[in-house]
């Protein structure tokens, strides 16, 4: 193996780390924000790493109709996550820019997706199935818009290289981007649902007292998948940035990257506001809403194409 | 589901600061007349079971090992703190006292058990005083609570059925 | 080494699973106040959650019932070890008022195994939250079993037939310990 190859792994292995570390501060910061605006004192801020310690001691129970199935799943669904993570450019180039497209970015994050899905199927019981039809009505809706926002990205860059697509495409192009604005706003009010947070939290905890598709796990299988939200919600953070703010990507070295994870603290700041100041919609309201939104995705598509 | 207004009720709630009670580093003020854990008086008690006849969970048992002797067990497992054996003792023996911080990994931590001697009439020498001379042959007023199994046993006679000595022998109606 | 650190990690975020056996409802009111602002329990890094697999500690209340008991002992083998239960309530340590009612079997030590008793009617959120330190180590235990003594057993029995002239006193002639 050539030296590129290698530092690439290495650029790789340093991605993943640096994303298996900071999730659960993520976390640890939002829960203890939200405890804070209910004026109460949280938990504190390295809690998150605390339970999945925990949980990885856990005995593991395994319960379902499909026990192969559900070991697969917990491993694949942390290993799709990562693999974007070595995709997406967190504040600095990701490493496996020249190793897929767009298009392999929209079914990687799909594939996450379907994880859940899966992970309800394996379990088998009643609860499980409800909570995956909910989820699966859910991302019908939704994971078109994320296809939407990225190939408006493309179609103003002219390409679906991920270098060029990720770095504030929507912006491109002569005049107001009109169907770049309508996109970033979309995005902007669909983000809850791709990181799984309240409003749109339907699938795992509509079944609020039973958990949803989780049910059925425990232990070690439920710490992937703990981890593979938390690492969610720093995923979608650096798409949505890299997509639609990308305003100071080009400082030199240092305070690019400084500015990068400024902006992540801030899109997780806004997401804990939302989270901790709304209820949760149920099912009906939640798809009329994203049907509306991707209506309006389809006619900012069609502005794309034709140039605007 | 305006803008305004969560922004509005943030900001009350933010307002409020923090209001969590440090509890188990600082201890908390119990209201007055707050009923806890009930505390048994031994040198004031008189056995006369009162509290043992009024507590609704039957949690106070009491066993007469022989006529001087009286055993009153207080397990406090079923104790609601409802504070009526303290109501109806006579000599103010049971005080409610405020502790609330119960919790224990041994059940049996609980348990108050006090046995007393019973002070016996100057003339004929019994601790109970039947209606007749008969009834006081049959040995009304003691009571046998199944200490073993922690069970309440009520009989409507207070009669004892085991003969207590070889040469007494009591006919019972 | 990592087993070592899992282990130690589990006194500091406990999750929790409520199971209501056939209780009043008063200890699940009491329960569910120590999750609110004033009583915050989150800060021990207390989070409820709604399944039993994913719970280390479920907290029983009401006492154990014909109808529940099948239940409640599924629930307790559906949690992974290493597992606590907390018995919450009069009801739920020793039966309650209603301890010999036609439904109720008796306290739940009779359905599956207590590790922590916190009895009251219903206790208050301060006395759970007391319960939580005890078993997290963080206080010690305030109760012991106390014994009263006023007279040793076996005190001596004396018989009429047993007494005989002796001077100016009466002596008892066979002392017999009941």
């Amino acid at each position: 193996m050539d030296s590129n190859t290698l530092w690439t792994i290495a650029r790789g292995a340093l991605n993943v780390v640096l994303v298996l570390l900071v999730a659960p501060l993520c976390q640890g910061i939002l829960r203890k924000l939200t405890a804070r605006i209910q004026s109460r004192q949280g938990p504190p801020v390295l809690q998150p790493y605390f339970d999945l310690l925990k949980l990885l001691g856990k005995e593991d129970i395994e319960a379902g109709e499909v026990p192969v199935v559900q070991r697969l799943v917990a491993f694949l669904s942390l290993a799709s996550i990562l693999t974007v993570g070595c995709l997406v450019p967190l504040g600095f180039a990701s490493p496996l820019n020249a190793a897929g497209d767009v298009i392999l970015l929209i079914y990687l994050l799909t594939l996450c997706s379907v994880c859940t899905l899966l992970a309800g199927l394996a379990a088998g019981s009643t609860y499980s199935l409800v909570g995956i039809s909910r989820e699966m009505m859910t991302m019908i809706t939704l994971e078109p818009l994320l296809a939407a926002a990225l190939i408006v990205g493309a179609v103003h860059a002219n390409s679906l290289r991920l270098e060029s697509v990720l770095a504030g495409s929507l912006y491109f192009g002569s005049g107001l981007p009109w169907s770049g604005i309508i996109m970033a706003v979309i995005i902007l009010l669909a983000f809850q649902a791709f990181v799984q947070r309240i409003p749109f939290d339907i699938s795992e905890a509509e079944t609020e007292l039973m958990e949803g598709p989780l049910m059925e796990y425990s232990g070690p299988k439920l710490a992937l998948f703990k981890y593979t939200q938390m690492i969610k919600l720093i995923i979608y953070s650096a798409v949505f940035i890299s997509l639609c703010v990308p305003w100071g990507g080009d400082a030199p070295y240092g305070l690019a990257f400084l500015m990068f994870w400024i902006k992540i603290f801030a899109v997780i700041l806004l997401v804990t506001l939302v989270a901790a100041t709304h209820a949760r919609y149920r099912i009906d309201q939640a798809i009329r809403y994203f049907a509306a939104m991707l209506g309006t995705s389809f006619f900012a598509l069609l502005l794309a194409s034709y140039g605007h | 589901m305006s803008l305004m207004s969560k922004l509005k009720e943030t900001a009350i709630c933010l307002g409020a600061g923090r209001v969590t009670l440090p509890y188990p580093a600082e201890t908390r003020p119990v209201p007055d007349q707050f009923r806890g854990r009930p505390i048994f008086d031994a040198t004031r008690c008189i056995g006369c079971a009162g509290c043992a006849n009024n507590c609704p969970a039957r949690e106070i048992l009491v066993f007469d090992v022989c006529q001087e002797v009286r055993i009153l067990k207080y397990l406090g497992r079923r104790c609601t703190y409802c504070g009526r054996c303290a109501d109806v003792c006579p000599e103010k023996a049971i005080k409610m006292s405020q502790e609330f911080e119960n919790a224990t990994p041994q059940i049996g931590d609980l348990h108050q058990g006090l046995e007393l001697f019973m002070s016996t009439c100057q003339r004929c020498g019994r601790c109970f005083k039947g209606p007749s001379i008969l009834e006081a042959l049959k040995m009304k007023g003691y009571r046998f609570d199944d200490l073993e199994n922690d069970r309440w046993i009520f009989r409507s006679n207070g009669y004892m059925k085991d003969p207590v000595a070889d040469d007494i022998h009591i006919e019972l109606d | 080494m990592l087993k070592n650190l899992c282990q130690k990690m589990f006194g500091r975020s406990l999750w929790v699973y409520h199971a209501n056996s056939g209780g009043c409802n008063g200890c699940d009111i009491e329960v569910l106040n120590v999750l609110t602002p004033y009583y915050d329990v989150e800060r021990f890094g207390i989070k409820l959650v709604g399944s039993p697999r994913h719970a280390d500690v479920m907290l029983c209340q009401g006492p154990a019932m014909r109808s529940t008991a099948q239940a409640l002992r599924r629930a307790y083998e559906a949690m992974p070890a290493p597992k606590l239960v907390f018995a919450i309530g009069s009801c739920a340590c020793g039966g309650g008022i209603w301890f010999d009612s036609y439904p109720v079997i008796g306290p739940v030590e009779k359905v599956i195994p207590v590790n922590f008793y916190i009895p009251g009617c219903p206790p208050r959120p301060e006395a759970i939250i007391y319960g939580v330190a005890v078993a997290l180590g963080l206080v010690d235990k305030k109760t012991a079993p106390v014994e009263f003594k006023q007279v040793e057993l076996p005190i001596p029995q004396y018989h009429p037939s047993d007494l005989r002239e002796g001077g100016k006193f009466v002596v008892y002639e066979k002392l017999e310990k009941v």
